[in-house]
């Protein structure tokens, strides 16, 4: 069985989720719905950290930009904390989610235009 | 609660056996409980020419006496009367254990309104008695006044005699069949699939004494490893099987944020101490296999050692460091063992069980199941050691057996699995993807690149297959140096990926490869990945 982690910590008008463990086709559905459980209108800023996620496909990355439309239609900023050498990072780059999110670390070249 | 030597005066023998019959109609053995109270009640009233017949059994916490059944005051039932352990009339009986005649009801002598608001003048109680205890009181009332003479007081103690033995006999079949069902669904109904180990268990309740608190699992964690689960929890019945549950969940709780199996078992035991009521104690070993599967790591609270079976060598009992049960007490960090598992190892997890015996030494036992376990396929293992060591005999503890062995060395030989196209195989394909290419050498990035872009082609099959109503996802990995080349095949119609997300995978298919080819032919679609072993060398 498919096993993430979602854990949340809320400060004043942000919050930070940080996801552990692997998203995919079985446990997404659920993933999605925790976090978007706990994002309400009343933050201002969401940082999502992905630095514990061993496994993560395009569906966990559709996920990140479903929440990135949202948040962006309520003038919230999300930021993604993935280290530069791990495995939701590479995704990351590769999706080109410069527009929509700030990644954190930033990203060592420019990003690229589309994904 | 004997027959009385001598009948008493007020009836002839004849009418005096004619009585005690009647209350102890072997008939009325068929009845369940409720009716057998209702029936009793019944004929009690009748036989002692009373208004009202009741039956107060005590809580589980054994601090109120509760209504359970009634006749001609159907009302404390109904309202679910309470009475106080050693308040009023029942409460009274429950304490001096012995029968009580109330002359006079009024509320100096009766705590409950319902008897005197029913204008009862006159009560005779007796306590259900069973050799554990004080079960319930049983008593009866008049409106018109009455003086109840000694041999009412024997005829209800039969009465009562008969009311606490089904009444307690109920109870065990109750909470027998309660234990049971619980462990029985804690207990894992089907063990995992791991590629490139095999395992098994039995598990045997006790016959004797009740089932205990005995239970096994394994499951996946989110780093790719096994972890595997033994315990056995002091105590019997349903308690302990309930504590096993809460044990079982803790568990697995931790090892979701826990890779280090004295982490898990530490904060199982701090935990334990926390949980509310009855102090409790268990011995749990907890074992976790990283993704390769080549070594495992043990941590034990007071559980016996588990024993390893090295081709070519004889059984030996794995030399761990144990640290105390949990729920002793808080004690310094559980210490790690790390053992060592060759392709074709067997490993063996029990509970004593299976090797203590009344009149011998654990050790005997011990040795008896190391001479049983051979490096062999796991199901004729297990069916040996049950045989050697269990046989014929009704165990008295329950017994817990769990069995597994790594395939024996694949060298660089390919990967083949064929999985159900159900999105709960793509987690069994990653690990066994994980195992075979840290095997091969694969390192960290080229595992990202091949777990992904194999995780793809997988997901789309499944998410095709799935809408269809089933079908099998083929993987198969072989190394074709400096390559990997992963295929992923169904047998279905190709369906073009649809929407902006599965555009999305076969992009990530694409740029974590260095060559990806999709053959979409009449028998099902075909998706060759093309991966070089060197790290950086993906696009």
């Amino acid at each position: 069985m498919t096993v993430a982690t979602v854990d949340v910590s809320t400060g004043s008008g942000s919050i930070r989720i940080s996801l552990g463990g692997e998203i995919d086709l079985e446990n997404a559905a659920t993933v999605e719905q925790e976090i978007l459980g706990v994002v309400s209108d009343g933050f201002t800023a969401v940082s999502v950290d992905l630095t514990n996620l061993t496994y993560m496909d395009s569906i966990g990355i559709r996920i990140l930009f479903d929440l990135a439309s949202r948040l962006q239609e309520s003038d919230m900023v999300l930021e993604l904390i993935a280290p530069r050498d791990s495995p939701a990072r590479q995704l990351l780059d590769i999706s080109g989610f410069g527009a929509l999110a700030t990644l954190s670390p930033p990203s060592s070249q420019p990003p690229s235009v589309a994904g | 609660m004997s027959l009385p030597d001598e009948p008493g005066n007020a009836s002839t023998a004849g009418d005096q056996l004619r009585r005690i019959d009647a209350v102890t109609d072997a008939a009325l053995a068929h009845l369940n409980v409720e009716d057998l109270l209702l029936e009793l009640l019944e004929r009690v009233q009748a036989l002692l020419e009373v208004d009202t017949a009741a039956v107060l059994l005590l809580d589980a916490a054994a601090e109120y006496l509760v209504a359970t059944a009634a006749r001609g005051i159907e009302a404390e039932v109904r309202q679910g009367v309470r009475i106080p352990v050693g308040k009023g009339f029942a409460g009274r009986i429950a304490v001096e254990k012995k029968p009580v005649i109330l002359k006079r009801v009024d509320h100096t002598t009766v705590l409950n309104p319902i008897l005197q608001e029913r204008g009862i003048r006159s009560l005779l109680g007796v306590p259900l008695l069973s050799r554990a205890g004080i079960l319930g009181v049983l008593h009866v009332g008049t409106l018109g006044a009455r003086r109840f003479t000694e041999e009412d007081v024997r005829l209800l103690e039969i009465v009562a005699d008969r009311v606490a033995f089904a009444t307690e006999s109920r109870r065990a079949e109750v909470e027998r069949t309660a234990a049971t069902v619980l462990q029985r669904s804690l207990l894992p109904a089907r063990l995992p699939t791991v590629p490139g180990l095999e395992m098994t268990a039995r598990y045997v309740p006790a016959e004797l004494g009740g089932v205990g608190g005995d239970w096994y699992d394994v499951f996946g964690t989110p780093s790719g490893g096994l972890c595997i689960v033994i315990g056995d929890v002091v105590g019997r019945g349903f308690e302990a099987a309930a504590v096993m549950g809460r044990l079982r969940s803790a568990v697995r709780a931790h090892a979701l944020y826990e890779d280090d199996p004295a982490e898990v078992v530490g904060r199982l035991s701090h935990q334990v101490q926390r949980f509310d009521g009855h102090r409790m104690v268990a011995t749990v070993q907890v074992a976790m296999f990283e993704p390769r599967l080549a070594r495992l790591r043990v941590a034990s609270a007071g559980h016996l050692a588990p024993v390893l079976v090295i081709p070519g060598q004889p059984a030996a009992v794995v030399e761990v460091a144990n640290g105390p049960p949990v729920g002793v007490r808080n004690g310094p960090r559980y210490p790690v063992t790390t053992v060592d598992v060759p392709p074709g190892a067997l490993l063996c997890f029990y509970t004593d069980g299976l090797v203590e015996r009344r009149g011998s030494a654990l050790d005997v036992g011990v040795k008896r199941l190391c001479g049983a376990l051979v490096a062999g396929p796991v199901e004729s293992v297990c069916a040996s050691v049950m045989a050697q060591l269990i046989g014929g005999e009704a165990p008295g503890d329950d017994v817990a057996l769990l069995v597994m062995r790594r395939q024996a060395s694949a060298g660089n030989g390919p990967l083949e699995l064929v999985m159900p196209a159900l999105p709960g195989s793509l987690k069994t394909i990653r690990d066994a993807m994980r195992g075979w290419l840290l095997a091969v050498g694969a390192g960290p990035r080229v595992v990202v690149d091949l777990l992904l872009a194999v995780g793809e082609a997988c997901t789309n099959v499944v998410e095709h297959a799935y809408r269809r109503g089933g079908g099998m996802v083929e993987v198969y990995l072989e190394l074709q140096l400096p390559d990997v080349v992963a295929t992923v095949r169904d047998t279905g119609r190709w369906r073009p990926p649809r929407g902006g997300n599965r555009g999305r995978g076969t992009v990530f298919m694409r740029k974590c490869a260095s060559d990806v080819h999709i053959d979409h032919g009449p028998g099902g679609t075909t998706v060759v990945i093309r991966r070089s072993l060197a790290e950086a060398e993906a696009r």
